[in-house]
């Protein structure tokens, strides 16, 4: 998959998602924050405009397409790409993991691991910004920033495995 | 009295409104309609029905120079050299057939008048400059913003804004030169003075910019950034420079700080506002009959600089590598005249030069915009048709297939 990017002086930025073979997906951000969605058939058709949303909607709905509300398939891990070895991602802690019990500077998950807890979800509640006397609980859901080794390595220790490399 | 000013102003508004509401309801852009609200209300055309009119005040002309001051300040904050260069020679290439091609020609009407050089080159500067807010507009409206010609038609308004600058800032210094050569001298040394600390502090503010607007409250955010602009462009002013390149360079100094995007965010109604009243004072202040006065001149720009607009845009277009049809609507995309060849009127007007700067040229500049924004905009939704009629034409002439 390829995204083309494009520079609109006045207007904002354009990208283009390429969808298959012939057709693309146009994404107009405005300065202003309104999106825009535009299909074009093929190469030389008009672009045909889909709806616009404005910023915050664009923001929900890019929260459900990215699969952080639901999702489908089951995969292992859920997670937000920052840059191309930076990731936000979510991590459930097993009832049988070595972190439960523990609070975030006993674990030192960001000496060992590289990986920084930056919310806990615990049932309805969200704690942000955690501090290190933060207990883990069962069922917590931690949000950690790290690079992929260092999520990876953190989603084992939360499933309840053992971190082979540290050897916590 | 500040009464019935508080009601000038009302009538002032409702008037903009209104003439906001026909534009839309006319799918026309809302400039020529800001200014026909003033042509409409004003001494001449109520007045001299006999009925209450709005005349000029001080405070309607301050929200319009307050426009100017804005609509300059937005232009220096998307104003990008290193966008100019990123872009490549492309752009460079369009800019420059553009202007080869429709600079002269008004340049050339001018001269064929018998006006002055400079009265010429006010004249060239008017005809030149597509107008940047309407095309853009119109760009969205008609969803073009998502297809290949979009990229050589914004890229040519920027080079035209770039030019524009440049242009701007010279011509206030040559209309401040007039008089006496001592007092000219000291004027441009004033204004040379006023305008380098300006550019030193756009070059090298850059953490100055981004300490003074590194403030939480949006309401002292926007406080702070309206107060440099309007403190620096009223400077300006009142040392003999153009406030409009002076708040071109202000906003060019904030166009390199992180707030950028907070600025178009909360800073462009305030831009909107007092544009409008710009364009609604351009009308108040202009007589119909001058317009009409005028019209022989209107008629020759319009029927060259259309062709020239549209053939030049259509050249750029093809150094884009798009294909003839795309090509076409560039060259309709770039036909519409709006804000800045009314703010090169308003800037020769402002000064007490010939008849022809003080008089013939804003009101040939009203006349112009109201055809040219008009004119633009059907030309653009009709860009198809212009297609399919230049193609059959071409057969019909050549027997080919090539427009």
């Amino acid at each position: 998959m390829t995204v083309y990017e494009a520079d609109l002086p006045g207007v904002g930025k354009k990208f283009e998602v390429e969808l298959d073979d012939e057709r693309r997906l146009v994404i107009v951000i405005h300065n202003t924050g309104r999106r825009e969605l535009f299909v074009r058939a093929d190469p030389d058709a008009d672009a045909e405009k889909l709806f616009e949303v404005s910023d915050r909607l664009a923001r929900q709905v890019g929260t459900i397409l990215e699969g952080a509300y639901f999702q489908p398939i089951r995969t292992e891990t859920i997670d937000t790409v920052l840059s191309d070895d930076t990731l936000i991602e979510w991590a459930r802690v097993q009832p049988e993991s070595s972190l439960v019990g523990g609070t975030l500077a006993e674990t030192r998950l960001r000496q060992e691991l590289g990986v920084s807890v930056i919310a806990v979800q615990r049932g309805e509640e969200t704690i942000t910004n955690p501090g290190p006397e933060t207990r883990i609980e069962p069922d917590d859901t931690l949000v950690v920033l790290g690079s992929q080794t260092a999520c990876r390595r953190l989603d084992d220790l939360a499933a309840g495995g053992t971190d082979d490399e540290s050897g916590a | 009295m500040a009464k019935t000013l508080l009601l000038e102003l009302g009538v002032m508004f409702a008037a903009i409104a209104l003439g906001g509401a026909l534009a839309r309801a006319l799918d026309q852009s809302v400039i020529p309609f800001y200014v026909l609200a003033g042509l409409a209300v004003n001494p001449y055309t109520l007045g001299a029905l006999g009925l209450p009119s709005l005349g000029d005040n001080e405070v309607i002309t301050v929200a319009g120079e307050l426009g100017i001051v804005f609509l300059l300040f937005f232009l220096g904050l998307e104003f990008s050299i290193d966008q100019l260069l990123e872009s490549g020679d492309r752009m460079v290439k369009a800019g420059l057939v553009d202007l080869g091609i429709n600079f002269p020609i008004g340049v050339g009407i001018g001269l064929a008048l018998g006006w002055t050089v400079l009265e010429a080159v006010v004249l060239g500067g008017v005809v030149y400059i597509s107008s940047s807010a309407v095309i853009t507009k119109s760009l969205i409206d008609l969803g073009w913003i998502a297809n290949a010609e979009s990229g050589p038609i914004l890229g040519t308004l920027v080079f035209e804004d770039l030019v524009i600058a440049v242009y701007l800032a010279a011509l206030a210094a040559v209309l401040t030169g007039g008089g006496d050569l001592a007092t000219a001298a000291t004027g441009i040394a004033v204004v040379a003075g006023f305008l380098l600390a300006l550019v030193a502090l756009v070059a090298f503010g850059e953490a100055l910019f981004e300490w003074y607007l590194g403030v939480r409250s949006d309401e002292q955010f926007v406080l702070r950034t309206v107060a440099v602009t309007v403190l620096i462009a009223g400077g300006a002013l009142a040392v003999g420079a153009s406030e409009a390149v002076a708040a071109f360079f202000v906003g060019m100094g904030f166009s390199s700080t992180r707030h950028v995007e907070r600025i178009e965010e909360r800073l462009i109604p305030l831009r909107d506002v007092f544009a409008a009243v710009f364009f609604f004072w351009i009308g108040l202040t202009t007589d119909p009959r001058a317009v009409v006065g005028v019209v022989g001149v209107l008629a020759v720009a319009v029927v060259l600089t259309t062709p020239t607009k549209f053939v030049s845009g259509y050249l750029g277009g093809r150094l884009y590598d798009l294909d003839t049809r795309r090509s076409v609507r560039v060259g309709c995309g770039l036909v519409t005249r709006g804000e800045f060849s009314l703010i090169i009127a308003a800037l020769v007007a402002s000064q007490s030069g010939s008849p022809v700067l003080s008089e013939t040229i804003p009101a040939f500049a009203v006349g112009y915009v109201l055809v040219m924004s008009v004119l633009g905009t059907t030309l653009m939704a009709a860009a198809d048709t212009v297609e399919a009629g230049l193609r059959t034409t071409a057969r019909t002439l050549t027997g080919g297939d090539r427009p």
